[in-house]
């Protein structure tokens, strides 16, 4: 195995924040989430599964698609030519990106994430564009924490399957693996020297949940167990917002300033979440999933049902994040059993 | 079973049985352990209800969802509900506010020693409560336990006050920058039930859709101010946060301050929030 020191791999990390936009666990306020580093002294090595998945470096949770800039005013109904200057920039940022300590559920949730603003025609040309910047080195758990359950849904605490470079501790150090060509490329600066031996594999342990197909769900889209689960949901959004896979967003412009006959707008799209209550209200006011256990459903159909249909991948990788931070215990491998129970 | 949960069952299922009321909104054993807010319909699931330091929530909030009647052209439910004495006052507030109708509940209070599901310190609005009596209801569950009074305690809060502007500025931003907005705190408050919230609007003024700090600032000061006099303590929006953001000291800045102009505490009586409604004779006391 490829093996490097923690001095090496913070030597790398530091090199790397100079030349790149890093991203890694931190501590924030006693909190483990992933957010922007400068020094390999802010990131944390050991750590669990961090609060919020790290979908925020790819789908931010607000971005900028478009500043539009408006000169001039035509007043309504003049037949005057439209003597407004109207311009519309995009912004991207081109700095690569590189998400250090990414656990392996993270990086599947990109995958998931892909198999819609990638791998269809169109594909969502902002998410590319990120996809594209960014190299994800993954850092394997050592072990399943509260809630996980990657092990039923095609995942592993090791799995090296969506990452540009897996590491994993071993011998007071880690074994490196590149999985990717990004990720050799990326490895590139990093010392490390050849041991014989594999690291430990990590301990996959967690009871397999059962799984039902597309179809079975099909079947009990009018059981009764959708209130059971459905009826103490509060419609807020973590599950949602905590969720690796989750994609849903909207869109809106908002104006900046309005000064000197120049109306500055933005363009921007936002998170947005099925579990709200105004989700599915259309113009006029009517609301077509008007009842918590119908948002409820449709959370778990999306999962298992129709995004495993429409687009080939689950809608679910079983980071279990939803499961621990539900304030009502609203718990998706209890919906999973009970579905294929039924 | 605790006396009190067996008390609950029984309760639950006479009032089923005989037709008093159509569902019964009280807590249910987790089968990852603790409690999660339960509802029940038959008499014989009654054996599903359970009571004990788990039952944290306030599910008072599950009221609003009761307010309609299920298929159009029949009478709203009839609801029992399982109070504590801080959940208790959220109903007070509801019917002076004219959202729900007291002959349509059946209020099963239960007496209260403060919250402990056993796996460590008891929550600090427990800490701080010196209520062991619910404020209203139809059936009283458990002897109101001998606790000595406990003193007001707004400490942590004027840590927080005496602060330089700045500094308290700066504090709160580094909380607020935290917040995902994923509107859990208003989802679970019984006292926020706008059909739309002004937060959310397509068309608000004030604040865009964008998951940002002058956002999430804006959202949170003005959640506060929407329950001040209406805010009954029960602390609901701080446990359920999951980046942690205390809350609760924003909306007993706004307790103290209402009680210190008003003498009014939100839900002792059934009365409405004097900050909006009452012009002394030489106007707002503001």
């Amino acid at each position: 195995m490829k093996f490097t020191t923690p001095d090496d791999l913070r030597a790398w990390l530091d090199r790397l924040a100079q030349e790149m936009d890093l991203v890694a666990p931190r501590d924030v306020d006693g909190h483990v989430l992933y957010r922007p580093v400068t020094s390999s002294d802010e990131i944390l090595f050991d750590y669990e599964r961090p609060e919020l998945s790290a979908k925020d470096y790819l789908l931010p949770a607000t971005e900028i698609l478009l500043r539009i800039e408006k000169q001039g005013h035509r007043p309504i109904g003049a037949d005057a030519p439209m003597g407004n200057e109207v311009t519309q920039e995009e912004v991207l940022p081109e700095r690569k990106q590189v998400i250090f300590g990414l656990r392996p559920c993270d990086a599947h949730g990109f995958a998931a994430i892909d198999a819609l603003f990638l791998e269809q025609d169109p594909s969502d040309r902002y998410y590319r564009h990120h996809r594209e910047r960014t190299v994800l080195v993954g850092l394997a758990c050592p072990q399943m924490w509260e809630g996980c359950f990657c092990t039923s849904v095609g995942g592993a605490p090791d799995d090296a399957a969506h990452l540009d470079v897996l590491l994993r501790a071993a011998d007071e150090g880690y074994a490196v693996e590149a999985v990717t060509e990004k990720g050799t490329t990326l490895l590139k600066g990093l010392k490390t020297e050849e041991r014989k031996g594999d690291p430990p594999p990590s301990a996959a342990d967690a009871e397999l949940v059962e799984m039902a197909d597309p179809a079975r769900w099909r079947q009990l889209f009018e059981d009764e167990l959708w209130v059971r689960h459905g009826e103490r949901c509060l419609s807020c959004r973590i599950c949602t917002y905590v969720c690796p896979a989750c994609r849903c967003f909207d869109v809106t412009d908002r104006v900046v300033s309005e000064q000197g006959g120049v109306t500055r707008i933005e363009r921007i799209r936002a998170w947005d979440a099925c579990t709200s209550t105004n989700y599915r209200r259309a113009a006029g006011g009517h609301n077509s999933r008007p009842t918590k256990p119908g948002r409820i459903r449709n959370r778990f159909f999306c999962k298992f049902c129709y995004y495993p249909e429409d687009f080939g991948a689950l809608g679910c990788v079983g980071c279990g994040r939803c499961i621990v931070s539900c304030p009502v215990d609203i718990d998706i491998t209890e919906v999973m059993r009970d579905v294929a129970a039924r | 079973m605790s006396e009190i949960g067996k008390e609950i069952q029984h309760k639950a299922r006479e009032l089923l049985e005989a037709g008093q009321v159509d569902c019964v909104i009280g807590y249910e054993a987790s089968p990852r352990g603790g409690a999660r807010p339960a509802f029940v319909y038959e008499p014989d699931d009654t054996d599903r209800l359970i009571w004990n330091g788990a039952c944290v929530h306030n599910l008072v909030i599950y009221l609003h969802d009761k307010k309609k009647p299920r298929k159009r052209g029949e009478e709203p439910p009839r609801v029992g509900i399982v109070v504590k004495p801080c959940d208790s006052r959220a109903i007070n507030v509801l019917l002076a506010e004219k959202q729900i109708e007291r002959e349509r509940i059946y209020v099963i209070g239960v007496a209260c020693d403060g919250m402990e599901d056993g796996t460590g310190e008891p929550p600090a609005r427990c800490a701080r409560c010196g209520d062991r009596m619910p404020v209203v209801y139809d059936v009283l569950l458990g002897e109101p336990p001998e606790v000595a009074p406990v003193e007001e305690d707004y400490a942590d809060l004027a840590r927080v006050e005496d602060l330089p502007p700045a500094e308290r500025l700066a504090f709160w931003l580094r909380e607020f920058d935290r917040c995902i907005r994923c509107y859990a705190c208003r989802q679970v408050c019984p006292g926020c039930y706008c059909t739309t919230c002004m937060f959310e609007r397509d068309d608000g003024l004030w604040v865009d859709m964008g998951i940002e700090l002058p956002q999430k600032h804006v959202f949170h000061l003005g959640r506060a101010l929407h329950l001040a006099g209406r805010c009954v303590e029960c602390d609901e929006c701080e446990r359920v946060c999951p980046m942690e953001l205390p809350l609760s000291l924003l909306n007993r800045r706004l307790v103290r301050e209402v009680e210190a102009l008003y003498d009014h505490r939100a839900g002792r009586e059934e009365t409405l929030t004097p900050l909006l409604f009452e012009l002394g004779e030489e106007g707002s006391p503001l």
